[in-house]
């Protein structure tokens, strides 16, 4: 773990107390415990069971320390400050329990580090097992370890793997999987040395309610879990370590990517940021999967039924007198870009083709701004939670984890929606609402075109229901009728809501005008960036631009071809479903000839003899 | 001129490699052998330790069947100073992840089932050694100095010598600790 946490405020009510430790007078406060009182002032203290995303558990003891009085040494992670406590961190007797806490540890199960990808040097060593074997300097086993019994490794889930030989029971999984992403899968069978980590009543963990968010793998110390793609290439020292955003769904989790010479080795979820370190499957690991094979590293221009490479400028021209030839211009964007690109791309369509056809790639997004903004870290504190049409543990994960946790803390859940969603069990009311129209489309308006409605007496409950919470939180989708999106607009002020859209960047798109319509044009500019076409057909147009990231149906159909940056390359800002704005840092250089969005745009502009302003932050915040 | 510090080498369960990765302290071999006298090692003339003895003893893999055992004993018998060479020796390493498998299917399946066998049997001959449970050298018999890595680097190698050959105790730390 080499993500460095900010220390949690204190509490309005904390008192600050004075306490000595290795002689040294360090400032604490009421409701800390030594061990953060130690490490806030920069002074080492060892934990293997303790990690600061979690609450404290006291089980492996390698954090025990000598206080001043106390009879026996005591477990920093849980002993409070109190005004006046003398510590010692590193005495001989501390250091004498814990080289014996680590050779219980090691000789416990087979702990053969010469084959473990965590395993390294003291400077390179992923295993926060072995770094501590290191500084306590344990150049062998001082009790041998039963070498006859096998432990196994479970290989059934899809990204991530387990080999129980190596792990230490410290159980950070089984509390990450409860605490931090409410799905209680992990849990312990058996009990002495037989104690083993498991998912739900014992089975394969690739069988089991786990939904492969990846937290626990993250927070593991040892080389218990490891991660498949990412194994034996490199220590987390060999990498370069990038802060940004999650573009895989409206959310917008903060992660940081890992990457060596150029290449995507892993993505962790960042401890404080407020998903607090948890990431879905899709985030963490189906988005390295997904990669498609076919980069677009240069313009294209469709002759003679061949596409062939040219030059920026050739393809610019080429593009910008197809376009003022056109009568009207139809534009499409997707919302997987910055609001950066979002601006340019309104301002060439408002100012320069004074064109109102244009819309969304993708993404039904309902209206925004329907009362008080909820939050993530508000949501997991509710009282009471409703879910009207939208399925959040299926397109918004995280969102959709928070909810969960809201449940565990005793919060009621009200679900009403056309089908069946991921949070109907665990509903205190489900509901189902009346739909008019078909799921089925083929072409990029006519998907989503259904309308919800709910009858006046299941509204009349769960008006009931939200009267008697304090905190409610509403999660509201695309697609109710009108009647029922004024009825939200008049729930009680204490009502905060969430609107449950689709794409990274929806809530940016929807502020600037942008929605899923149909748009039609003698030309058409699609700005596709790395979105897939998944089946779906563009509009028809005599001249078709395509901006795009990879190769797909719609580049091998289009006119001109514009190379465009993926999420990984993307610096900017996007907004996010709490209608936060986020910032984007690009995790590896682009290919050369391929550059931003909004500077495509821009260039486009110039080619058209209008050059478009120059887009500044200020402008975005402006506009947004 | 100062007596030389006498040094006896051997393998037992092992791959050789850390006797490679002593190899690898490349011409500070020859500044080494102005202190030290070697008298056996497995790569050369002299195999066994002399029964007078020598000061230093190096012992690079595990103990796994009674010939390797024997050779731990008659090492440690013969040496005063016996240090164990790599994680093999240490801590078991690989030879050690045998354990726990059934070993008469392991040899059932060798030398009679494999496809390619025709009448096969086990080799039972009086010389041959017989297969006991693998263990680090510590737990066969006593050793002085550990020295971990898979294998430890030859800068790892050629200080634990360097300060054998100075009357002191190697202490691995730092960046001279690594397991591998």
């Amino acid at each position: 773990m080499t993500q460095t946490l900010t220390p949690p405020r204190p509490a309005s009510t904390a008192v600050p107390v004075t306490l000595t430790i290795n002689g040294q007078k360090v400032i604490g406060h009421t409701g800390q415990t030594v061990y953060q009182a130690a490490t806030d002032a920069g002074i080492f203290v060892p934990v293997l069971c303790h990690h600061p995303a979690l609450p404290s558990h006291g089980a492996c003891r390698i954090c025990v320390v000598e206080i001043e009085k106390q009879r026996t040494l005591q477990p920093s992670c849980t002993f409070p400050v109190a005004e006046g406590l003398v510590v010692q961190t590193e005495s001989p007797r501390v250091v004498e329990a814990r080289k014996f806490v680590l050779e219980m540890l090691f000789s416990e199960r087979q702990h053969y580090c010469m084959y473990c990808t965590a395993s390294g040097n003291e400077h390179g060593s992923d295993c926060e097992l072995q770094r501590l074997g290191y500084r306590y300097g344990l150049d062998c086993w001082k009790y041998a370890p039963n070498y006859t019994r096998r432990w196994p490794v479970d290989a059934t889930r899809t990204h991530f793997m387990m080999d129980h030989a190596r792990c230490i029971l410290c159980r950070r999984c089984v509390r990450a999987c409860h605490e931090l992403v409410s799905n209680h899968t992990l849990g312990l069978q058996q009990r002495g040395t037989r104690t083993m980590i498991c998912a739900d009543d014992s089975v394969p963990f690739g069988e089991s309610t786990c939904v492969s968010c990846g937290t626990c793998l993250q927070i593991c110390p040892t080389g218990a879990l490891y991660d498949r793609r990412s194994a034996y290439l490199g220590h987390e020292c060999d990498t370069q370590r990038t802060r940004t955003t999650c573009m895989q769904c409206a959310v917008g989790c903060g992660i940081e990517t890992l990457t060596r010479d150029g290449s995507l080795i892993r993505i962790e979820g960042l401890w404080d940021a407020p998903n607090h370190g948890v990431l879905c499957e899709q985030g963490r690991f189906s988005v390295l999967d997904e990669i498609p094979a076919q980069r677009i590293k240069q313009p294209l221009i469709r002759a003679n039924g061949q596409m062939r490479q040219v030059s920026w400028d050739e393809a610019l021209r080429a593009a910008a007198d197809g376009l003022s030839k056109a009568r009207t211009v139809a534009g499409l964007v997707t919302p997987r870009v910055t609001n950066e690109s979002l601006i340019a791309f309104s301002r060439l369509f408002r100012d320069i083709f004074k064109s109102s056809q244009v819309g969304l790639l993708s993404g039904r997004t309902p209206p925004l701004g329907i009362g008080a903004a909820a939050t993530l870290e508000g949501i997991a504190k509710s009282d009471g939670i409703i879910v009207i049409a939208g399925d959040p543990l299926k397109n918004q994960k995280v969102l959709g984890y928070m909810v969960r946790k809201a449940l565990d803390h005793g919060a009621r859940l009200i679900v009403a929606s056309g089908e069946e969603t991921g949070l109907d069990h665990l509903a205190d009311l489900c509901i189902r609402l009346d739909v008019d129209g078909s799921a089925q489309t083929k072409t990029i308006w006519d998907s989503h075109k259904r309308i919800f409605h709910l009858r006046s007496d299941r509204l009349a409950q769960v008006k009931k229901e939200i009267d008697s919470l304090r905190s409610p939180v509403v999660l509201y989708g695309a697609g109710l009728d009108q009647e029922l999106y004024a009825a939200l607009r008049s729930l009680p002020a204490k009502t905060s809501f969430l609107p449950l859209v689709e794409g990274a960047n929806a809530v940016g798109a929807a502020r600037l005008g942008f929605s899923l319509r149909a748009v039609q044009g003698d030309a058409l500019y699609v700005l596709a960036g790395d979105e897939q076409p998944d089946g779906r057909t563009l509009p028809e147009a005599q001249f078709t631009i395509v901006q795009a990231s990879y190769r797909n149906a719609w580049t091998d159909a289009a006119d001109i071809v514009l190379p465009a940056k993926a999420w990984f390359e993307k610096t900017g800002h996007l907004t996010n479903i709490e209608g936060r704005r986020l910032p984007l840092t690009r995790s590896i250089e682009a290919p050369r000839e391929i550059v931003s969005d909004w500077a495509t745009v821009f260039m486009l502009s110039v080619k058209l003899g209008q050059p478009l302003a120059c887009v500044t932050v200020s402008d975005a915040t402006a506009a947004l | 001129m100062d007596k030389k510090v006498t040094l006896a080498s051997d393998w037992l369960a092992g791959c050789a490699g850390c006797h490679m990765s002593l190899l690898d302290i490349d011409e500070r071999i020859l500044a080494l052998l102005e202190k030290v006298q070697l008298l056996s090692t497995p790569i050369t003339d002299l195999k066994r330790p002399p029964e007078t003895g020598v000061d230093v003893g190096v012992l690079e893999g595990a103990v796994n069947n009674s010939a390797t055992e024997e050779v731990a004993k008659l090492m440690r018998s013969r040496c005063k100073c016996l240090v164990a060479l790599g994680d093999c020796a240490v801590f078991g390493g690989v030879p050690a992840m045998r354990e726990g498998a059934n070993p008469q299917a392991a040899l059932q399946r060798a030398y009679c089932e494999t496809e390619s066998t025709v009448a096969g049997q086990i080799p039972a001959d009086a010389e041959l050694a017989t297969l006991r449970p693998t263990q680090a050298l510590s737990e066969v018999v006593e050793v002085d100095v550990n020295v971990p890595g898979c294998p430890p680097s030859a800068d790892v190698i050629f200080y634990v010598l360097s300060e054998l050959v100075a009357g002191r105790k190697p202490v691995l730390k730092g960046p001279l600790l690594d397991w591998h």
